[in-house]
């Protein structure tokens, strides 16, 4: 763990060329329980179609298409704080492709342990409001 | 007059979980498909079987209470947990099992996973 206050603030990088930028959302709705699971180091996402049922105990967000699949190495920006993504289940793509859903696990595990896991680092997870950005950076294209 | 069968759901290879009675009844009639893609074909089988109506989730939600049956095709965290927390029979796709945060809501008496189309014939013609 380290600390982050300083750079916070710190917007997604300019020098975007040569890296994909494989998804694009705005924050539309956070639900009252989403706490049940950030307790556990854990968002979970879901596009705006999602059934009203499931808005409570998620972040409800506007992105419509992934350019590429998520894969190891990309960087999850939440409000412009950077996440590496360190393992991607097997359906995670599928639901986010479909369903603008994705779990984030901020475990720092390097294997899933659901299908439907997103990892990243294990560190201070953003707490998210309505307006807040996500953003899904490649790695660099060869 | 709709006329609804019992459905009894095991879980299939590798899933967890059941079996479900599933029993749509007036008012409580819906086999909800919160499932991307549309309309899962394991939804639109339980709502043949069961005179159920099937409904995308994704397109225009449905109240819990109005749920005879919930298929979902979660990756093990979210949807795994908020159907059966409020009590509405769920299946999922996935041979999935109690995990994530809601864990203790994921009971045998509500949920079953790992079931295809195939198992729903199978577990017909098995029932006593």
């Amino acid at each position: 763990m380290i600390g982050l206050s300083g750079i916070l603030c710190r917007m997604i990088p300019e020098k975007d060329e040569g890296r994909l930028k494989k998804y694009s959302a705005t924050v539309l709705h956070v639900g009252a329980l989403v706490s049940e699971f950030t307790e556990a180091g854990i968002l979970v996402f879901f596009g705006e179609s999602a059934p009203q049922e499931l808005y409570e105990f998620s972040v409800i967000h506007d992105g419509k298409s992934l350019e590429a699949d998520l894969v190891p190495g990309d960087r999850i920006f939440l409000d412009g704080e950077p996440f590496v993504i360190l393992a991607v289940g097997e359906v995670a793509n599928t639901n986010f492709r479909n369903l603008g859903h994705l779990v984030m696990k901020f475990n720092g595990e390097t294997q899933v342990e659901m299908p439907g896991d997103v990892c990243v680092e294990k560190k201070q997870l953003v707490w998210l409001h309505p307006g807040s950005k996500i953003e899904i950076i490649g790695e660099e294209i060869a | 007059m709709a006329e609804y069968k019992k459905l009894v759901i095991k879980h299939g290879p590798g899933g967890w979980g059941g079996p479900l009675v599933i029993e749509p009844k007036p008012g409580r009639e819906v086999i909800a498909s919160i499932t991307g893609g549309g309309i899962h074909p394991l939804a639109q089988k339980i709502a043949d079987l069961t005179g159920g109506v099937v409904k995308d989730g994704f397109r225009g939600g449905v109240p819990f209470d109005q749920i005879a049956c919930a298929v979902i095709d979660c990756g093990g965290t979210a949807r795994v947990g908020v159907y059966p927390m409020k009590k509405v029979p769920t299946v999922d796709i996935y041979p999935t099992k109690p995990s994530g945060p809601l864990f203790r809501f994921i009971t045998e008496e509500f949920f079953v996973s790992g079931v295809r189309v195939q198992d729903l014939e199978n577990n017909n013609n098995n029932n006593k």
